[in-house]
């Protein structure tokens, strides 16, 4: 089993220009250890951990030093260089898609798991949100999202029906290639400045994997106009403008509902590549700013099928309860009428 | 909020990264064949803050006419690029008559009442000061800030918790930032500090806490601009950590054999990636950046030709405007 876990996560400016929450180290540690506790429920044996100068890595290894931790896998660090860069979490990535782990379980936010998506080819994720706003990984304790994770990586019969593969929008910009788990937004900022997008008013262009009204997020953008499941083929693409007709009022970030102005919605195919239509502007990946781009090399967007296969903790732990798989008894209960 | 202006970013950084240069190279001379601090055209110690120009320039940006700082040992790029004069600055580093405190302080003593900038060789010693002239700014009414700056090893010292308190009681208008450079003197923040990262301390005082990674001069910009803007507004206080660099020793003379970064650190100098980003993207030219170079070294060169003309104090004089 891999863990990676972003030490940076939940620390952007939206605590000042929005509401954002505070996730310290020691409530990511926190999580950690009931996600520890579920894999070793599951039967997990051996783990995997990404290195970090920030505290993470430490705090791990230094609480699983205690007795209190008898009963968790054995621990073990991934053999990397450390540049305190997102690069940090792609090489853990890829070294446990290497070492051959079973899942790999993510702490962090859309971006964590974007990089992480980005390399773990048929390795199944397990999201744990420890960022700002996530569309992508869905509440869940760390306990649950462990058993889960330990179930999938063990059992065939599980994995089959608790994961699946998600969409993802590919982004080709000059040389680059990259990818986004939820949503690529076309903003006419001439920055990038702090990464995190919250100023919607500057937002011209989005295209979205999926659009639930039940997340935060530029996606609830969408979902207030065409709403798109996770499963459905198709994503959709939507033109922003504060003039238009039809305004809606999503939730973009804590406690930030803001009026956003929608002048057009298409249904997003599969394999269609799309320039955006902005001559100049920064595109923005899963909620982050991160290009300047200009009228030599506009950016083309491109729905994909085959993102990275994801673990459905919800319907993994309902076949497992039907399987009775975390279940060890010599005789059934009965049960009343 | 102030409108970003990257020429304006790159030269003022230019401009402190030149002037450190060349206190480094004052500093040095006189001082061997055998090291003595107190020897030379700069006695005392020296602390220059090569590498860490984004923090400053990108919070000093928002910052006007009334606003203050405390600074802390380390503080030459907070006083050039919150408007301290330069002149005087140098003078006072080089401990002639003609400086900020008549040359009784030297580089960590820079007080300069007309802009409301101070400094201490005393760590977390801004913070509490900081509170006092934020409450102050309120009481009168103004809508001033006031913004503490502090290393991240500051931020285990009671000062810093006990002012993040008080400033979160009575809701000052105070910006409280951590520069975190990885090394307190000679020791990594992992080795000294409970947490990864002082944002997560601002949550138990129940102000906002963020952290700008990547030593980036727009990331700062933004990020301060809005603690900034928020503390103008009476919103109260916030604490600022900027992941920054410190290019050179802790002091002068240090030779950083305790660092385990020190190969890759020439490479992370925010100054040239900023510079060449700046000049692919068609904001500055090659020759425009090269005047910028050329303007500040001529700036400093004035400045440090203004502090070596300045008169040595004299012995008689030793006991004047001094309050103890």
């Amino acid at each position: 089993m891999g863990v990676i876990a972003n030490p940076a996560s939940a620390r952007d400016i939206r605590r000042l220009v929005a509401h954002g929450g505070a996730v310290t180290t020691h409530e990511k540690l926190n999580r950690l250890q009931r996600l520890l506790s579920g894999l070793a429920a599951a039967g997990i044996e051996r783990v995997i951990s990404m290195v970090d100068w920030a505290g993470i890595s430490a705090g791990l290894l230094r609480l699983s030093e205690r007795a209190s931790a008898a009963a968790w896998p054995s621990l073990e660090f991934v053999d990397q260089e450390i540049t305190q860069t997102a690069a940090d979490t792609t090489a853990a990535a890829v070294a446990m898609v290497k070492a051959g782990v079973g899942a790999i379980v993510v702490l962090g936010g859309d971006g964590t798991n974007r990089l992480v998506a980005g390399v773990s080819g048929a390795v199944p994720l397990v999201s744990i949100s420890t960022g700002t706003n996530n569309a992508f990984p869905k509440p869940v304790e760390p306990t649950v999202a462990g058993l889960a994770a330990g179930l999938v990586a063990r059992d065939s019969g599980v994995r089959s029906a608790g994961t699946y593969r998600c969409k993802k929008l590919e982004l080709v910009q000059r040389n680059r290639r990259e990818i986004a788990l939820v949503d690529i937004a076309v903003t006419n900022d001439d920055r990038v400045g702090s990464g995190a997008v919250w100023n919607t008013t500057s937002i011209s262009e989005l295209f979205l994997t999926f659009a639930e009204a039940d997340r935060i997020g530029l996606s609830a953008i969408g979902a207030h106009v065409q709403p798109v499941g996770r499963r459905e083929p198709q994503g959709l693409a939507l033109g922003l403008s504060a003039s238009a007709d039809l305004i809606v009022h999503p939730p973009v970030a804590p406690g930030l509902c803001s009026p956003i102005g929608v002048r057009s919605v298409t249904k997003l195919a599969a394999d269609v590549p799309l320039v955006v239509e902005a001559q100049r502007g920064v595109v923005a990946i899963d909620g982050e700013r991160m290009h300047r781009f200009g009228p030599d090399d506009q950016p083309t967007v491109t729905l994909r099928a085959n993102g990275p296969v994801v673990v459905d903790v919800a319907a993994t732990l309902d076949h497992a309860a039907a399987s009775g798989l975390l279940a060890s008894t010599t005789s059934k209960p009965h049960l009343g009428d | 909020m102030t409108e970003l202006n990257r020429a304006d970013l790159y030269r003022e950084m230019v401009r402190i990264r030149q002037y450190e240069a060349r206190i480094m190279q004052e500093y040095h001379a006189d001082k061997t064949p055998a090291w003595d601090i107190g020897a030379g055209l700069i006695p005392g110690e020296m602390h220059l803050s090569a590498g860490q120009e984004p923090a400053a320039v990108g919070v000093c940006a928002h910052l006007e006419k009334g606003d203050g700082i405390t600074a802390p040992h380390r503080p030459h790029h907070f006083a050039l690029a919150h408007g301290v004069d330069m002149n005087a600055m140098t003078a006072e580093i080089y401990g002639r008559t003609n400086g900020l405190c008549k040359g009784k302080g030297g580089h960590m003593h820079l007080f300069d009442p007309e802009n409301h900038f101070s400094c201490s060789g005393i760590i977390a010693q801004g913070y509490p000061v900081a509170c006092g002239q934020a409450l102050a700014m309120k009481r009168r009414g103004t809508n001033n800030v006031t913004v503490a700056v502090a290393g991240e090893g500051a931020a285990n010292q009671g000062a810093f918790h006990e002012s993040l308190n008080l400033a979160a009681i009575w809701n000052l208008p105070v910006v409280f930032v951590i520069e975190d450079n990885d090394w307190a003197i000679s020791v990594s923040r992992a080795d000294s500090t409970a947490t990864n990262s002082n944002a997560d301390r601002a949550a138990g005082y129940g102000i906002p806490g963020v952290r700008v990674e990547n030593n980036d001069v727009e990331a700062v910009f933004e990020a301060a601009g809005a603690a900034i803007e928020r503390a103008r507004a009476g919103e109260g206080p916030s604490l600022l950590e900027i992941h920054t660099l410190r290019l050179w020793g802790h002091f002068e003379g240090d030779a950083q054999a305790y660092r385990a970064d020190l190969e890759t650190v020439d490479e992370r100098d925010p100054i040239p990636k900023y510079g060449a980003s700046l000049v692919e993207a068609g904001d500055l030219t090659d020759g425009q950046i090269a005047e910028i170079a050329a303007a500040a070294d001529a700036e400093v060169d004035a400045a440090i030709q203004y502090a070596v003309d300045g008169p040595i104090p004299a012995p008689e004089d030793a006991l004047l405007h001094v309050f103890a």
